[in-house]
């Protein structure tokens, strides 16, 4: 899996020349009066170098495998995944809109449906139990704010 | 000191009275509901709780507050072991060996052992507050801004690679914790940095974003990409001997606590982030210390008893400056210098003396609260480690609901949310890429105050370097950090001309 | 059985949980957001006012902690939620600063006032045993050592930061501003003999001057504390100059008029209320009422100030 640790590589040392070019478009400074760009443009050439360094030792180590890696080579379904993470984002969009509850339960009865929990009836039996109860456990007892939504909740 | 332990005998009586057990059982409940979820960690809880004590005498209120304040510690480091997902910043550390300890059946030691280790490490704390806080506070005084850099200096650098592989990698992620610590506003000359005009950066980003994300986030989405039949699994279920840690476990973890109830006392008297580097210092000195390092990572005791009492006594620590200065080093104890005023008591050099007994009825109540929260949680350790039971298609999305949750607690914001969403993103890839979070979240940790106090110092010097040299401490940080660096280089020369020459 | 147990509770909860209908103001709590983090002093001074306030609103006051930007993501929430007085925001001083500081999406013109608060006179702070005995020997040092003493401030830009650029315009000296991140942290430098003074507005400080670890050697007020009668004003001593922080309550544009009376009265009876006040003389904050226009012509009047101030700071 040398090919991940080089794509790490590279990504690290074009997240640090992001970060360089960007600083240089704010007030250096000097030492006596660092500027705001300063400590990021300092930071964004060191991120370089190591990511530098951190390549070149990978090539000249060759095919050694440094690391041994627990992370589980067997890939389950990226579908899975990108499902997954593509609710997520779909709810956080609309967080405010519906209200904490409604979008405590959707998210439940969306998450537990890609996972693999055909039954429907257990489905909404989870997310029904876990939506009512987170709310009343934090809006209701704890006090805590949560966004309304528009059935005003 | 024969005066401070009558004192100290009063305060106990003050605290032993039904009501303030009362109070104090009430806020650790409390507080351990707070810290089990993620984000709302002590201050949100005990700002949300101080109305409900206006009734209260001052006494009263401020050790219900404080009950809080370490059920929150407790509950924080449950979720980090039980789902790795850090309950607030200083659990961070707690996710690595905890959270592995629970992935081989090992959750019940685990939350046992930070039951037992904050207590170890609590009574020693109390003995440290009685006998040696006035002192010690003052000391805490000399910390400024050169010292400050220098100290950030070696913490960053011992730290960085705390859990011991590759020191590049750990050193580069430190970096780039660094850089993203430098979004929002410059502190020193408060322009707006790398915030794309988005009101929301102005602030920075979150810390608890970043943490849950990388952590939280992140296991969860590496556990989804694994095969599906591990999705029906719940995690090992361990026997019911196995639910309380053996003998083994507490030989080995005495040592660990001990040194982290000193180390984090220490610690906690400084300015800032004291938990949160309590916690990684203590890991790193038990990496060290142990005679199996590589076990650390994997599910090592220590691991967790170590950094967790570290935790314990940072946070009592953390009190003296409060008490006897007046003056709050942290978030947490910035609120209760609110509490302590709107209560009509008001912490600083008069303070002991002005109010004895709220001031020895507090530190008597810590150590109760201290008792009451391992009777307390004991018992439950069963109960959450069954958690670990649920099948996995439950659990994750339930983990997934929680930290939502608790993120957009901590500061009402969906923007924190979507924080957290990419770094979770971010978490994933860095397991795929075989990088360690811990260096990150401790650099963003410091690296603001790092950047502030160089800054600072430079001004007060008027851009004279010497400043960093010319003060004792100062000089003494950077030295260790020079000495540190150097070290393992001039081993490794010392090793490779031995085999040459023999 | 017990299934339809369960279906029943669960159609029940619904009807807990369904919206009630608008009735008279206020029908459901209030909310103060705060643009700083908790234990500020802004913080401690609407929290103690939210406490004792609830009763005479009939509903309860609750104060709301939204920090980030230098204080600009509260203010923008409330400026762009719905003005109906469910929502309020703790105007301060910074609300006419930072407009003309950074861009922001708001300007002290977006809300409408309610009620002011306290208002705090700013001060200078030395450690008890500085050479400087008096304001004259501490100007004079400054005189003839241009940039030389340090003075801490709790933020670039921030109110007592501005305070005390506006000061040296004043009294023709020149400082060494150096930042941290807030009042504590100010103090405790000043503590620890790190910079030679700084630039605070009560409760900051307060206790340490009560224990005599620190002294005031510049106070910019227009009367003397009554807590300590014997440190005089600058005014007094030739130099006119008084500038202070206030603190009050603001509500979005358009929040109708009968809410905001009702909002003013309450919070009024709130401040008169003896725990309050309490509060206040031990936090040595100086209640200083003022009603919504006078607020308001309060406001302007500093935000044009400000941003004269400003604009001479950025040259």
């Amino acid at each position: 899996m040398n090919r991940d640790e080089i794509i790490g590589g590279i990504a690290i040392f074009l997240f640090g020349m992001a970060t360089a070019l960007l600083s240089l478009g704010m007030p250096i400074g000097t030492f006596r009066m660092a500027g705001t760009g300063f400590f990021p443009l300092c930071l964004g050439i060191l991120l370089m170098v190591l990511s530098v360094l951190f390549l070149s030792k990978l090539f000249f180590q060759g095919k050694k495998v440094s690391v041994k890696r627990e992370f589980v080579e067997r890939h389950g379904s990226i579908k899975q995944l990108t499902f997954f993470f593509g609710t997520m984002v779909l709810v956080t969009l609309f967080f405010n809109r519906l209200g904490y509850p409604l979008t405590s339960l959707l998210l439940m009865v969306a998450l537990l449906r890609i996972l693999g929990i055909k039954r429907w009836g257990l489905n909404i039996l989870i997310s029904v139990v876990t939506a009512v109860g987170s709310y009343f456990l934090f809006v209701k007892w704890l006090d805590i704010p949560m966004p309304k939504g528009w059935i005003g909740l | 000191m024969f005066e401070s332990l009558q004192q100290l005998a009063t305060g106990f009586t003050i605290a032993s009275t039904v009501q303030n057990l009362l109070y104090c059982l009430i806020g650790c409940i409390v507080g351990t509901l707070i810290g089990v979820l993620p984000g709302l960690g002590p201050i949100a809880g005990i700002a949300l709780l101080i109305p409900a004590t206006f009734s209260l005498n001052p006494t009263s209120a401020i050790i219900m507050l404080a009950g809080i304040y370490y059920g929150a510690m407790y509950g924080g480091s449950t979720t980090s072991i039980l789902l790795n997902v850090p309950g607030e910043t200083a659990s961070v550390i707690t996710c690595i060996d905890g959270y592995q300890m629970a992935q081989k059946g090992r959750a019940g030691p685990a939350l046992a052992i930070v039951a037992i280790g904050s207590f170890i490490a609590g009574t020693i704390g109390i003995f440290g507050l009685v006998f040696l806080a006035p002192p010690l506070a003052e000391a805490a005084l000399a910390f400024g801004p050169p010292e400050y850099f220098s100290l950030m200096v070696f913490g960053f650098v011992v730290l960085s690679n705390v859990t011991g592989k590759s020191f590049l990698k750990s050193l580069m992620m430190a970096i780039v914790g660094l850089i993203i610590g430098t979004i929002g506003l410059d502190p020193v000359t408060g322009d707006a940095r790398f915030t794309f005009g988005s009101i929301y950066l102005l602030g920075g980003i979150e810390f608890v974003a970043v943490a849950i994300g990388v952590f939280g986030i992140g296991e969860v989405l590496v556990n989804i990409n694994q095969p599906s039949e591990l999705l029906d699994q719940g995690v090992l279920m361990p026997r019911l001997r196995e639910l309380y840690p053996s003998f083994q476990d507490l030989k080995k973890s005495i040592g660990a606590i001990l040194r982290g109830a000193v180390s984090g006392f220490g610690i906690g008297l400084i300015p800032g982030p004291a938990p949160v580097i309590a916690t990684y210092t203590s890991y790193m000195i038990e990496r060290r210390v142990s005679k199996h390092p590589e076990e650390f990572g994997k599910g090592a005791i220590e691991g967790v008893a170590g950094p967790e009492s570290a935790n314990n006594s940072a946070c009592q620590a953390a009190f003296i400056p409060l008490f006897v200065l007046g003056i709050p080093f942290g978030p947490v104890t910035a609120i209760f210098l609110g509490a302590l005023l709107i209560h009509g008591v008001s912490p600083g050099p008069l303070m002991i003396s002005q109010h004895p007994g709220l001031f020895w009825g507090v530190i008597a109540s810590m150590y109760i609260g201290n008792f009451i929260l391992l009777i307390l949680n004991l018992p439950l350790v069963p109960l959450f480690a069954n958690i670990l039971r649920i099948p996995k298609r439950i659990l994750l999305p339930l983990v997934i609901l929680f930290c939502m949750t608790g993120m957009y607690t901590v500061n009402n914001s969906v923007f924190d949310i979507w924080m957290m969403l990419l770094f979770g993103a971010m978490g994933f890839l860095m397991r795929k890429w075989a990088y360690e979070g811990a260096p990150l979240l401790l650099a963003l940790v410091l690296g603001p105050k790092l950047e502030v106090a160089f800054r600072q110092s430079l001004m007060i010097s008027h851009g004279n370097f010497e400043v960093f040299i010319s003060r004792p401490i100062s000089i003494i940080f950077l030295l260790a950090t020079v000495i540190f660096l150097v070290f393992p280089a001039v081993r490794l020369i010392f090793k490779k001309s031995k085999k040459g020459g023999g | 059985m017990l299934k339809r147990i369960f279906a029943i509770s669960l159609i029940l909860s619904c009807f807990i949980v369904m919206p009630t209908h608008a009735a008279d103001f206020p029908t459901k709590e209030v909310q103060i957001i705060i643009p700083y983090s908790a234990g500020g002093a802004t913080d401690l001074i609407f929290r103690a006012l939210a406490a004792t306030t609830g009763k005479y609103l009939g509903k309860a006051v609750v104060v709301v902690n939204r920090p980030g930007g230098g204080g600009t993501v509260g203010v923008t929430e409330v400026a762009q939620a719905k003005p109906d007085g469910y929502t309020l925001l703790s105007a301060i001083t910074p609300l006419t600063i930072l407009p003309h500081r950074v861009t922001t999406a708001f300007t002290y013109k977006s809300f409408d006032p309610v009620i002011n608060v306290v208002k705090d006179p700013g001060m200078f702070l030395v450690k008890s045993d500085s050479p400087w005995k008096s304001l004259k020997e501490f100007l004079d040092y400054a005189k003839k050592n241009p940039g030389m003493i340090t003075v801490g401030n709790s933020g670039a830009g921030g109110g007592v930061h501005l305070i005390a650029l506006a000061f040296e315009t004043t009294a023709g000296v020149k400082f060494n501003h150096i930042p941290f991140a807030g009042g504590g942290p100010s103090v405790t430098a000043l503590l620890g003999g790190h910079i030679n003074a700084v630039s605070v507005s009560p409760p900051e400080g307060i206790e340490h001057v009560k224990a005599e670890k620190l002294r005031i050697i510049a106070l910019f007020a227009e009367k003397r504390f009554e807590l300590f009668p014997d440190v005089p004003t600058v005014k007094e001593q030739g130099i006119d100059f008084v500038m202070g922080q206030w603190r009050g309550l603001a509500a979005p544009k358009g929040t109708p008029p009968d809410a905001i009376k009702k909002l003013h009265d309450a919070f009024k009876k709130g401040m008169d209320d003896p725990v309050f006040i309490k509060n206040a003389k031990d936090m040595v904050v100086n209640l200083s009422y003022l009603g919504p226009e006078d607020f308001g012509k309060l406001m302007a009047h500093d935000d044009e100030f400000y941003s004269k101030l400003v604009k001479e700071m950025k040259k």
